[in-house]
């Protein structure tokens, strides 16, 4: 029998759906589908973790969908419907848009007992956080229903009861009836902008005063382009227009405040797609993700696009723009950056998501489904511990990225992960290859059960194809804290090689792993074929 | 229990490491999977071509008409010469394979209208030269004149194998008995079962293996399985067709 061959690949580079198929039998590490899997910081590709409901699943607003949220305090704050809540664990929620509250701050039964300041016709709801001296920070809630004013809420005082607390609230009032859409903190003033009266206005309140518009060190500045979104990054403010992006420049010098444009001819889709990630500022411009750094430095040519290896997944999401709500979040522990989509009449099954991860080799995608996350939000909290929560259309409200499963409105669901490697040639297309075995090296986090499937030549159906085969694994050995009880199994490999016979040969043959279970997470490090060439036909 | 086509083929591609067929899929089999379905029924053609007489190749079980012997019986016809090997067959495509020419038995026995004492004795073979040269003329004068015929004493082969004849031409009407072999059949269906016996079932996958590797330019592995299809077929053969004792006569007589 001919020798056989070996063929090695780490998997790395993340999803590509750029390439042709020629193209890709020079990248094996790719995928061609990657599904509800990440780049591992560890390297290869690790299926994501599901969600679990924050606290015991208490909807902060009935079936009112979350419109926007933050983490704050030890807890987190959530828009939905006309009101603004806050919860510590997720089990009860306190209202906080009230009306007439002491300019001392309430304590809890008064400021519980206050009437409601409603949040006329609210829509998507933008946060920003004014550290300050404060136990807490205060926090300016603006939203895109541009029917009210923006709203400022504070609290004090650190026992963990919040009866123990004091809460301030209040609505700030910007320039005359202008309730604008977007907020952010920058250089010790509030910006605001795109108030349906004034689209293409940017109000800055005074230095060190947020809440006020008309002390020193307050203006406002009109633009020629709409505002989508605006981003404190270092010392400059960037402002996304529609068709534009410009930087405010000086803002605590009245002599020299300017704004710079820093680009003319790409502006940014949707200001929730904004993230300052990685040292740079993240967007989704109409042909693509980009960042600030490279626009600015590149200009407006396309070079800036980090996202060319998904161009067609953006291709789909531009065609249907107008029916998306997106949002974002940055996972700053995986150096990830992850943007959710879907229409506001979309399933949670058909959610969509994608996940960019920068590795040393740059920007690396992966696909997400199944996550409905109109609202999103991480942060670090009051312990300095980094939470991240999503919210849906049905008020429900989650911990993101944990647990081995998806937990919509609390049912336990499976997480289909896909894995898809591009066809493998082996070094010479021209040669048919009988294929011996395959090792697969998984780093698994508990007992796994992927699915391994192989398909010749381009899944053509002049083969038969073989079965699919399982890639059962057990236990991993896991070190770090843990509670030694009866399951738990020393000696088991942290990253098994588990090896496979496989049936068939092809010229070609690309290999499949996938999961539709809520199984522990596990990562796909790399493939180790061996096969035998038998001849050129 | 009896090796069907659908295992036969699964064998030789679990040897091969290709992907197994189903009695589903076994119909709609392609590429290699097809290719090895051909090969096996050309490798069971090979197997007739190369010993047409394995005994799994007879038409029928002999001496089905005790105590005759053979598998096929033909009745002549008083004034007629030739007579097809095969009954109704159409042409040599759906002729017998094979016949033994040494076993060609003449008799009366079972004849209506016939009685002791009966003709029964062995028809002897003679070639077509012999018989052109000393016997067709004389026949073929009497069967033009005065009809007489005669008890037949001698089979003798058509030259298209497709009849029999024998001379003198009956006078009347006897029962001529033969054996016959026929083709294989070719395997269709995933549950047609081979015609050879398990044991040599092996015989069929290495000469299928022999064709495969040959189509997977495995030069190396076809030589290896051609020399196992040569050893498997001499020991059918010789399971097969000379099994009984071996013994020697000497029928010298000593002064």
């Amino acid at each position: 029998m001919a020798a056989s061959q070996p063929f090695s690949v780490a998997l790395q580079g993340g999803l590509d759906k750029s390439s042709n198929t020629m193209e890709l039998l020079t990248r094996p590490g790719v995928a061609t589908r990657l599904s509800n899997f990440e780049i591992s910081t560890r390297g290869g590709y690790r299926r994501i973790n599901g969600y679990t409901q924050l606290g015991d699943g208490t909807r902060p607003n009935t079936s009112n969908e979350i419109l926007g949220m933050t983490v704050y305090a030890d807890g987190v704050i959530a828009s939905s419907g006309t009101n603004i809540y806050f919860s510590q664990d997720g089990d009860s929620w306190l209202q906080i848009n009230k009306a007439s509250v002491a300019g001392g701050g309430d304590n809890f039964s008064t400021f519980s007992g206050r009437s409601a300041s409603a949040r006329t016709s609210q829509g998507k709801a933008h946060f920003a956080t004014f550290e300050g001296n404060t136990t807490y920070g205060e926090v300016i809630i603006t939203d895109e229903g541009s029917g009210v004013k923006p709203f400022y809420f504070k609290m004090t005082g650190t026992g963990d009861a919040l009866s123990s607390r004091t809460f301030f609230a209040k609505e700030i009032t910007v320039s005359g009836t202008h309730f604008p859409k977007f907020c952010v903190i920058h250089d010790k003033h509030l910006v605001v902008a795109g108030a349906a009266t004034a689209l293409n206005t940017i109000f800055y309140s005074g230095t060190s005063d947020i809440d006020d518009f008309t002390s020193t060190g307050s203006g406002s500045i009109v633009l020629d382009d709409q505002v989508v979104g605006l981003k404190s990054f270092r010392n400059e403010l960037f402002v996304f227009c529609r068709n534009s992006i410009y930087k405010l420049q000086n803002i605590n010098d009245s002599s020299t405040i300017a704004i710079v444009p820093v680009t003319k001819n790409v502006g940014c889709v949707d200001g929730k797609t904004i993230q300052e990630f990685a040292g740079d500022l993240l967007f989704l411009a109409p042909d693509g993700f980009r960042t600030i750094a490279g626009t600015a430095r590149i200009g407006d040519v396309e070079l800036g696009t980090v996202s060319k290896m998904i161009q067609p997944i953006v291709n789909g999401i531009f065609d249907n723009i107008v029916d998306y709500e997106f949002s974002s979040v940055v996972l700053r522990d995986k150096s990830q950056y992850r943007m959710y989509y879907s229409g506001s009449a979309e399933s949670t099954l058909n959610s969509k998501g994608i996940t960019g991860t920068l590795t040393a080799r740059g920007f690396e995608w992966t696909e997400v489904r199944g996550i409905q996350a109109p609202a999103i939000a991480s942060g670090f909290n009051f312990a300095g511990k980094e939470k991240v929560y999503h919210g849906d259309r049905n008020g429900y409200i989650y911990n993101h990225d944990t647990g081995s499963s998806f937990n919509p409105e609390g049912v336990l669901t499976s997480i289909l992960a896909e894995y898809q490697s591009p066809d493998y040639d082996y070094g010479d297309f021209g040669t048919l290859k009988t294929l011996d075995h395959v090792k697969v090296s998984l780093r698994p986090e508990g007992a796994t059960d992927p699915t391994l499937r192989v398909r010749f030549d381009f899944d053509t159906t002049d083969r038969i194809q073989p079965p699919d085969v399982s890639l059962e694994t057990n236990d991993p050995a896991i070190f770090g804290s843990s509670i030694f009880a009866a399951t738990v199994k020393f000696g088991a490999a942290e990253s098994p090689l588990i090896r496979q016979a496989i049936q068939g040969s092809g010229h070609s043959n690309f290999f499949k792993i996938f999961s539709e279970d809520t199984n522990a997470p596990y990562t796909i490090n790399g493939l180790y074929i061996n096969y035998r060439p038998s001849g050129r036909q | 229990m009896a090796t069907t086509y659908l295992t036969l083929t699964n064998e030789v591609l679990r040897e091969l490491n290709e992907v197994q067929l189903t009695s589903a899929n076994f119909a709609s089999a392609v590429g290699i999977q097809a290719f090895v379905k051909e090969s096996i029924n050309k490798s069971l053609n090979d197997i007739a071509n190369e010993e047409p007489q394995l005994p799994f190749f007879a038409t029928a079980t002999s001496g089905d008409t005790d105590p005759f012997y053979g598998n096929v019986n033909v009745s002549t016809v008083a004034g007629t010469r030739w007579y097809l090997l095969k009954a109704g067959s159409s042409s040599i495509t759906t002729d017998y394979a094979a016949i033994d020419w040494d076993n060609f038995y003449l008799t009366t026995i079972g004849v209506s209208g016939e009685a002791a004492p009966f003709v029964s004795k062995g028809l002897r073979f003679i070639t077509l030269t012999d018989w052109t040269r000393y016997i067709r003329d004389s026949e073929n004068a009497d069967d033009a004149d005065t009809q007489n015929y005669g008890e037949p004493k001698y089979v003798i082969r058509s030259p298209d194998n497709r009849k029999f004849g024998i001379s003198p031409i009956p006078d009347k009407v006897y029962k001529v008995y033969f054996y016959a072999f026929a083709s294989p059949t070719e395997l269709a269906a995933h549950g047609d079962v081979i015609i050879l016996p398990d044991q040599y079932a092996s015989v069929i996958t290495a000469r299928t293996r022999y064709y495969v590797h040959q189509f997977k330019e495995n030069l190396q592995q076809s030589a290896f399985a051609l020399d196992d299809y040569k050893k498997g077929m001499k020991r059918m053969k010789s399971n097969l067709i000379n099994p009984q004792p071996k013994n020697m006569t000497d029928d010298r007589v000593y002064f």
